[in-house]
């Protein structure tokens, strides 16, 4: 029996990864080849080798000022019923999220699309701390 | 062991068993050149022809490299996948300085992998919902934001940058209890559980080591999960992949390579 992605009433299950998941799921995992290979390594020139640098603090900081910024509380008072109707008829999974939290991932998309003009002053700060540690391993039985 | 030209050279996807039928996704190059098996004794590498003069990294290289390795994982086969861009001079080196110093390694990660794949949970919020339970439960950022609101831009500028930094402390702290909340729901049906840093943008990313004989209850429980969420949270799980976030420590387990 295959495993083939089923549809969800309330995740989503892309059934192929489109490209910013799988940016976030390759880049910077796996085995690294040069910890084997020492003669006969190629060396390659790799487009996306910075892809996942972050914009800086400050811009990050304003982006979400702005956010928030933009927020009309006066949609507080109505919370509850008529959003959760809302909520029903759009039917969980299919929401996309857009605006600021989005920002880092289009501007991601945008850079290995090979885009490099408009991005080229921004000042990369880090690469983002987000290797993942193993919290621990085994204990699968067979 | 054929000769290669010069501008040709091989790509490795990853390390699986021998005798695993090599997949048929479309891999890395332009075009893609078909994915074949490098074998050595028990372990065997999963390799392409690729031309060396054209830089690697467009968005079709990088989803081909994902399709070689996650089709394997889906046929239940374990994998060691490499990171993306190894490249080697050809067949005979994938054979004498990768496959056959490592073997022993490989074959017993590859046999700790056996029956396993990998499944990527990842909950980002919606925005305008999560940001105005922020500033529901945040005096603080409530004030600030008024405070901002009333200035002329140019004069806010450093309270904005302190608002948007408060709201961003926020979210990553909300991240942090909600990859918690992933871990403790989700980690009992995993054979091993890895979180990614929680970030403004990624909140909340956990990737875990799941059992074949497991993925419909671990998919069930995602969904539950999600269901929990809904309303705030967008919530994907992606999988079976190949052990991306996983192989590096399952190899380095194995001991010292053979040339130590």
């Amino acid at each position: 029996m295959s495993v083939t992605p089923r549809s969800s009433n309330y995740m989503s299950r892309p059934s192929s990864s489109g490209l910013v998941d799988v940016v976030d799921l390759i880049l910077d995992k796996g085995l690294v080849i040069d910890i084997y290979i020492r003669v006969s390594l190629v060396g390659i020139e790799l487009l996306t080798i910075d892809a996942r640098i972050v914009v800086a603090s400050v811009d990050t900081y304003l982006r979400f000022a702005e956010a928030v910024n933009r927020l009309d509380l006066a949609d507080d008072k109505s919370q509850g019923l008529p959003e959760l109707v809302q909520g029903m008829q759009e039917g969980g999974a299919r929401h996309k999220t857009r605006g600021a939290l989005e920002g880092v991932k289009d501007k991601v998309s945008g850079l290995i699309g090979g885009g490099e003009d408009e991005d080229d002053e921004e000042e990369p700060e880090e690469r983002p701390r987000r290797r993942s540690r193993p919290t621990s391993r085994k204990g699968h039985e067979r | 062991m054929s000769a290669t030209p010069p501008q040709a050279a091989c790509y490795v996807y990853g390390i699986v068993p021998s005798g695993t039928r090599p997949p048929e996704a479309a891999g890395v190059g332009d075009p893609p050149a078909p994915v074949t098996l490098v074998s050595h004794h028990g372990v065997a590498a999963l390799v392409g022809e690729i031309d060396v003069r054209r830089p690697l990294g467009t968005p079709r290289d990088l989803i081909g490299h994902a399709r070689v390795l996650d089709e394997v994982a889906a046929a239940r086969t374990p994998v060691l996948p490499f990171r993306f861009g190894a490249v080697v001079r050809d067949t005979a080196a994938v054979t004498d300085e990768l496959l056959a110093p490592q073997e022993q390694r490989f074959l017993a990660a590859l046999e700790d992998l056996d029956g396993l794949a990998q499944f990527t949970a990842r909950a980002t919020y919606r925005q305008d919902r999560v940001l105005r339970e922020i500033v529901a439960h945040r005096p603080d950022i409530a004030r600030l934001r008024e405070e901002v609101a009333e200035l002329p831009e140019a004069a806010s500028r450093p309270r904005r940058i302190r608002l948007g930094e408060l709201v961003a402390e926020a979210l990553v702290a909300r991240g942090r209890s909600d990859t918690d909340h992933l871990v403790a729901e989700l980690g009992p049906l995993a054979a091993a559980t890895s979180r990614a840093e929680s970030t403004a943008d990624q909140p909340a990313t956990v990737s875990f080591l799941v059992a074949a004989d497991r993925w419909s209850a671990f998919e069930r429980a995602a969904d539950a999960l999600a269901a929990d969420w809904d309303g705030r949270v967008d919530f994907r799980l992606i999988g079976p992949l190949a052990p991306y976030d996983f192989a590096p420590q399952l190899v380095d387990a194995q001991g010292p390579g053979s040339w130590d």
